[in-house]
This record gives structure tokens, sequence and C-alpha cells, in this order.
């Protein structure tokens, strides 16, 4: 049957899709069916309905009117488009001497359960995570936004992974600029394939070779529902649980879902240690050698002896001596996280104490040098989005610190926050609320203010409706 | 930016604005800086510098008298203050596009180039002043010649950038300025200095005058402001606020300069050239906390240094103006080896440095070309808006 070649022709291996020929009354047909990707039950019921009504059936729109009443059929002629929709797990129903096809919504792959995401772990709320799957995770979505406001757009992205996309905003809320500029954006793309959502995220971003993300990821349905709802647009692709969100602030690194599930004081109080814990992250260990190598007057006495005793006799500068343990807390990091979870323990121990405690009784580093870079590390933790920058910045700091003493680190930190206020995304300064202050958004900002306070939208991510609540 | 423009964008900014209309998008339109950040950066230009080596400096000539000569200064600065902002408030068109509408657009580019050199002498005195305190107070051991270079680098960025970006930046700094100085205020209070040592004053006029005169080159701090005409998103009280902040920056700095003629106005040998308040022993808080003054010293001098960044990119802005190619980075680099040259070669004796500061030439076109640039876009803003009423008239007039 030449419309079945013509859809076995654009496979290299004809052997992924099954074609099951039909002889319904007087018209011959063919089901064309990837079994990988389609549920059987389908096909079979399918077959089953066509050879009830065989007797009543004389063309294809037959097929779809009699037969196939109860089953979410759409016709069409693009053979390009069937193949699409094959490989997307619908089947194909097509009759002899017609050139279109019935494509059937036969969609079945298996996929993972709804749990709780390991990257945003929270003691109190919701506890539910995206998945690989778009349906599962528009819906997950779409029962938290439950109004005909939210739009939500499908796009095709990948040359040949063809991925599905959604964009979802609330089209009275979300700033009808900035959705455009994103799907312009996104309707530019042309590259083989979108396995992850953060195949995009460089394509959306304003600066994509920027140390900084200029995008929010999340993998809750509650945090992107929030985020929604002040105004953003959200990129869910198919095949990734991590959501994308634009516009982004910086401040949103140091925001967590569950600010919102817990009283605002302790909230407030949290979120001052996180910023308490990027200041100790970045900069202590290159105030430390600032402070050892330049400016030793400025440490008050009793802890100086106490340190002159710990760093006596250390064959290495406290440059080096800080920048060693750095790196090696780095690779410990990047090993923990790769290696099987099974010698996880060894890992640790190896780490703590083979390399650590060993390495200061030997004399080959110092105990406050362990302490500083274990201090920082720690506290690089309390902003889990934010530790691949944070890490960067303090090997950096570190080392101007050590070269250039309180001269250089100012500078250096001077010219990470110009390039930080430099920094816009749909017209969203990225460093707002702070940086142009913007004072009815500091509610949310450092401070997490009761939610019956918080009656406006942000005013820092573009809306055009910006009462929240009345 | 078009005119129209602006002024559209100014009228859509009303009680639902957002942060793009607050200043802030990428777009060309709203380029501009705020109301808030321009307070912020009048504070900040009324006593960073001011607050640095300048008394210091003042004390060993006109001796007790410092603070009056600060004061002196301070009101000049005011002066040109209270000019640039009226200009900041009546026009619509930056300030390059203001000097070309009235003196065409070759004398426009002879006197920016003007500007450009007078800045550039001021950029190299905050430089100088970084340099000065670092290599004397902060480190025992600095290599100035090495170290200007991580500066010019920050520079650099700041004259790639925009005017926006660097506002921005000393949005965020200011209340980080602002507790430091109120850390330095606690501790000079707390060393109970007798304020009746400043007493009696002005008792040698001749050597008042002079010690006065001859730092005259600390003046015009505010000239950097021109740049913010026409790019300054203004409310309704923006000038009172930053006026008011200019107000409160000088008497900050008085107020320090008072403290210091105490201490040391009477025992003028005891002060050197690179003393400041942060080495002075006599402030510090002993040796149980560290030494907390030098620390908030050390945070302070960010205050200068985004003083000079300003600078730099005033300089560079209009050095890009003048060759009228918008090849940023390239302006930055040729400028950075201008300061270079000039801190390495002509600058790094201090004793040269004082010399080349405080000759007559310098005291006297200093002050004079600060003025001159303050009150230019004033005068041509006035100009420029007669004309455009003149026009008017006679439009209606027809029309009739």
């Amino acid at each position: 049957m030449k419309a079945v070649e013509r859809i076995t022709g654009k496979f290299n291996t004809s052997e992924n899709i099954v074609t099951h020929e039909l002889k319904c009354g007087k018209i011959s047909g063919a089901l064309i069916v990837h079994p990988d990707l389609s549920d059987a039950a389908v096909a079979r019921a399918a077959i089953f309905a066509l050879e009830n009504c065989a007797q009543k059936l004389s063309s294809l729109d037959d097929f779809v009117r009699y037969a196939l009443l109860e089953y979410d059929i759409k016709i069409s002629a693009d053979v390009d488009d069937c193949v699409n929709k094959l490989l997307n797990g619908d089947m194909l129903l097509c009759a002899e001497n017609d050139d279109r096809y019935a494509v059937i919504n036969a969609r079945s792959y298996t996929t993972r359960s709804i749990i709780e995401p390991p990257t945003e772990t929270v003691m109190r709320g919701p506890r539910e995570g995206f998945i690989e799957d778009l349906k599962t995770n528009l819906s997950l979505l779409e029962r938290r936004l439950k109004t005909p406001d939210l739009s939500i757009e499908r796009m095709e992205i990948g040359r040949r992974t063809k991925t599905n996309i959604a964009l979802c905003y609330l089209g009275s809320v979300a700033q009808p600029s900035v959705v455009k500029k994103i799907k312009q954006r996104l309707s530019k793309i042309d590259i083989d394939g979108v396995v992850d959502s953060h195949y995009l995220v460089p394509y959306i971003e304003e600066k994509p070779q920027s140390l900084f993300t200029q995008t929010g990821i999340s993998e809750k349905p509650d945090v992107v529902a929030a985020k929604v709802l002040e105004g953003r647009v959200a990129i869910i692709v198919d095949g990734s649980p991590m959501v994308v969100t634009a516009p982004f602030l910086l401040l949103e690194e140091f925001q967590s879902g569950e600010d919102y599930y817990q009283r605002s004081a302790y909230s407030t109080f949290v979120r001052i240690l996180r910023y308490l814990g990027l200041i100790l992250a970045t900069l202590l260990p290159g105030l430390y050698v600032a402070l050892q190598n330049f400016h030793y007057t400025l440490i008050p006495v009793r802890f100086m002896i106490t340190l002159m005793t710990a760093i006596k006799g250390l064959p290495l500068s406290p440059l080096s001596e800080t920048l060693l343990v750095l790196l090696l807390f780095e690779i410990i990091r990047e090993a923990s996280v790769r290696m099987p979870r099974a010698v996880g323990m060894a890992m640790s121990i190896v780490g703590a104490l083979v390399l650590g405690e060993t390495a200061v009784n030997a004399g080959l580093i110092s105990s406050p040098a362990v302490m500083v870079t274990a201090l920082s590390s720690i506290a690089l933790f309390t902003v889990p989005n934010f530790i691949g920058p944070m890490s960067v910045l303090r090997i950096l700091y570190t080392l101007v610190g050590g070269l250039c003493g309180f001269f250089g680190l100012i500078l250096a930190v001077l010219f990470t926050l110009h390039y930080i206020c430099s920094l816009n995304a749909y017209d969203t300064p990225y460093l707002a609320p702070l940086a142009p202050l913007v004072y009815d958004d500091f509610k949310d900002a450092i401070e997490r203010g009761p939610l019956p306070d918080m009656k406006k939208r942000p005013k820092s991510i573009p809306n055009i409706n910006g009462t929240r609540q009345v | 930016m078009n005119q129209s423009d602006t002024a559209a964008k100014e009228e859509s900014v009303g009680k639902n604005e957002s942060a793009m209309d607050v200043g802030d998008t990428n777009t060309n339109m709203t380029k501009q800086s705020t109301g808030r950040q321009l307070v912020a950066i009048v504070f900040l230009l009324a006593l960073a510098t001011k607050m640095f080596l300048l008394p210091i400096f003042l004390i060993q000539t006109p001796g007790r008298d410092a603070y009056i000569a600060m004061s002196v200064f301070g009101a000049f600065d005011l002066l040109l203050l209270v000019m640039i902002l009226i200009a900041i408030k009546i026009s619509r068109s930056d300030f390059f596009e203001l000097l070309s509408s009235v003196i065409g657009k070759v004398g426009s580019k002879i006197a920016v180039s003007l500007v450009a050199l007078f800045l550039l002498f001021k950029l190299n005195i905050c430089v100088a002043e970084i340099l000065t305190f670092y290599g004397t107070n902060v480190f025992t051991d600095f290599d100035t010649s090495l170290m200007i270079v991580v500066l010019l680098a920050f520079f650099t960025a700041v004259g790639t950038h925009t005017l926006r970006s660097l506002c921005r930046l000393n949005e965020i700094l200011a209340p980080i300025l602002v507790v430091c100085l109120a850390v330095l205020t606690v501790i000079v209070i707390m060393t109970a200095v007798d304020l009746a040592n400043i007493f009696p004053a002005v008792r040698n006029g001749e050597k008042f005058v002079s010690g006065t005169f001859h730092h005259a080159a600390w003046t015009g701090d505010f000239t950097p402001l021109v740049l913010f005409i026409g790019r300054t998103k203004t409310k309704k009280h923006t000038g009172i606020y930053a006026a008011a902040s200019g107000l409160i920056g000088t008497a900050t700095a008085v107020f320090f300069a008072i403290v210091l003629s105490a201490a040391f106005g009477n025992v003028t040998m005891l002060v050197d050239s690179t003393t400041n308040l942060s080495s002075i022993l006599q402030y510090t808080s002993g040796n149980v906390y560290g030494r907390l003054d030098m620390f908030s010293s050390i945070l302070w001098s960010i205050s200068v240094f985004m003083e000079a960044s300003l600078f730099f990119y005033a300089v560079c802005r209009c050095i890009t103006y003048v060759i009228g190619v918008n090849k940023h980075f390239a302006v930055s680099l040729g400028v950075c080896v201008a300061v270079y040259v000039v801190q390495v070669f002509a600058f790094l004796d201090l004793m040269r440095f004082s010399i080349i500061v405080s000759s007559y030439a310098c005291s006297v076109i200093v002050p004079t070309a600060a003025f001159a640039i303050s009150a230019a876009p004033l005068v041509c803003a006035l100009i420029n808006n007669g004309k455009q009423r003149r026009k008017s008239t006679e439009a209606k007039g027809d029309a009739h």
C-alpha cells in the first residue's frame, strides 16, 4: 500500500514500526504503530472496532465517523507531520487510494512516579515534584492554577528530538512583551536536540556566557505556580523534571519554597542567614589570606598569637595553603556527587580524616586553614542553587586577596557587583529590588513579610496586573 | 535619547510603576539613572575625597583653621551642585546635546575636550589619594606600579558599561558606606577630643588664605554629575533631596575636619602628609577588637573608589563624544594608559604630587574650570528653553 510505504520509507530501519493490514468491508487499510511508544491495547481495540463496523466502512472518513468514535483522532495529509506523530507514540490509520492518515492518540510510555524532588526537599509544604513527562507536569501545574487565564502554548524544538515544550503564563498578569520575547527566542532555536530544559537556558538568557544564571530552575510545582502568579513565564520541557522560569532575579536564589510555609519572622531570619552564608562562603578564605599576608595588624593580638602558633613551621605560604585546601575540597565534593552511594561513607572518611586531619598532623597544612575552608564550604550550601558561582568566586577572591590584600579584594568584589548590576533580563534588573531600590518589593526580598501584607505583585518582575489581593 | 520618548516615559511613571519604570531596563529608552541613585551619588561625592587626605593636608597649612577651609570648599562645591541640579531639573537634553545646541558641534567638541582634561586631572587626584592611602596606611610594602593595574582593570569594566550600572553599584554600596561612616563617627566621638582646641579661629589670616587657596584643586567634586543631565528620571523633589544629601555629606566632612583640627591643629608636626584618620593610633579601639577603625576606613575607601570610577566614566564618555565613535573598551584602555603614566611617572613621588596639586596654576585653574563646567549646562539649558519658548510663542502667533 502506497500510504504505508510513504511512512516506512522515512525510516532507516523499518523494523522499528509495525504495520497491521486490514480488510474492512469494501476497503483495505493499514494501522501503523510504533510498538515501543504506543499502547498495544489501543491498537488492539481499534482493530476490533474497525472489524465490528466493517460493513459500513468505505473510506478513511468512515473509519473515523463510525468505527473510532471514542478515539482522539486527527486527519492529516502531511507525511512528515504523521511520522513525527508516530514517533511521539500516536498510531496512523490509512486507507487504500487515500493520501491522508488518521492520527490516533495511543501514546503510552513508562514514567516514574511523582516523588519529592531531591534538590528541593522541604520540612513543611508540598512534596510533589515534576517528573520527565510533560503531560504529568502540566497537570501538576494546572491543578494549582485552576484558572482559564492560564495560557499554555506548545511548541516543538529540536530538529531530531522534536521535543515538546510548553510555555505557561497567566495571560492577564504576565507582561506581553516578555512573553513575546521569550517565544521569539525559543522559536529561533535551531539545534539537533533538546534532551533537557537546561539546553534551552543559554538561548533565553541575555548573557549566556555569564557566570551567573539568569533563569530560575525548579522541580516543584508549588514553586513554579507561585512564580507564574507573580508574572513570570514557566517553560516545561518534555523529558525534564526541571522547569525553567523567566524573568529571574538574583534574590530568587536566596528564597526557598519553604519560606512561605513557615512563620514570617523565622523565614526572615533564615534568609538573613543565607546572605551571611554567601558572604562567608565567598569572602572568608580571601579575607583570611589577605589578613595573614598583608594586614596582620588588623587581627586582635590574642587571636594573632593563636594563629602564629598554628601556622609555625608550615612549608606553604598562606595563599598556596588555602588554595590547596579549597581545591581539595572541590575535588572531594565533585567526587562525592559522582561516585556510587555505596562508597559514600568511605569517601567521607578519606576526605575528612585522611586528607584533613592527617595533613594537619603532618604539618602540611594548618588547622585554621582547614577550619576556614570548612566554614566557608558549609556556608556554600546555604544557597544550593548558587554553589557554582560561589565556588568560582571564592577561589578568585582567595587568589586576589593573597596577591593584592584588601586593595585587590575590595576591587574584585566591586568588579563582581558592578558586573551583576549591569545584568538585565527581559526588562528586569538582575539585582532588583536592591539595585535599583524598589521599596515595595522589600516585603519579599531580605525580609519575608506576612502574606496578607503582600497585596501587590513584585514590581521588579514586569507585569500588567500589579494587584495580588485586595 | 529621543526627547519625546523621555517625556512619554516620564509621564508613564506613576502609581503602578515597575522596576523598569523606576529606571531600569535593557531598552535604550530607559537607560537612565533614578532620582534615588542621584541622591546617593551626591552624598558620596560630597565627602569621599574630602574625608580622605584633604583634612591632613589642610592641617599642615592653615593649621587649626582647616575645618574653615573645608567649609569654604564645601560651600563652593554646594554652589556648583545647585547649578548642576537645576540643569538636571530643567533640561531634557543631555550634557553634550546641550553644548552642541548652543555653541555648535565643533565648539562643543572643543569644550568637551577641555572638560575631559579637567576630569582626567581630578581622576588622577582621586587615584593618587587611593594609592597613597593604601601605600602608607594599609600596606607595609605596596608596589604602586603593579597594584594600580588591578584598579585600572576595575575602571575598564566601569568604562565599558553604562552609567546606570555604576549608579546601581553605588546604590547598593551606599548603606555599607553609611555604616562605616557611623562606626568612624562613634570611634571619633569616643576619643573625647576637646573641640575647644579649634579656637581662636583665623588668627593668622594670611596663612589661612594661602593654605586654603593652595588646596583649591580639591574643589569640583560634583562636576561628573553633568553626565546625569537629561539622563536622570527626576521626580518633584529629587533636586531638593539631592541638595540636602550634598549638604549632609559636606557637613559630615566638615565635622571630621573639626575633630582632626581639634586633635592636631595646634601640633601640626604630629601629622605628616600620609596620615589620615585611620592611621592615628589615638582612634584604635584597642587590641581586643582589632583595628576596627582601620577596617572601617578601608571599607570607607570604597567611596573614593566609586568617586574615581565616576570620574573615569565621565572622562571616557567625554572622549567618546569628541572622537564620535562608540568604542568604549578602546577608549577605556586609552584612559587607563593615561592614568597609569601619570600615576607611575608623575605622581608616584608624593612630594611631586603635592607640589603639582598645590601649585598656583592648579589652585586657579581647578576651581575656575569646575565653576565653568557646572555653569555651562545651566546657561545652555536656559538658552535652549528660551529658544523653545520663543518658538512656541511664534507658532501660536502664526496659528492665530
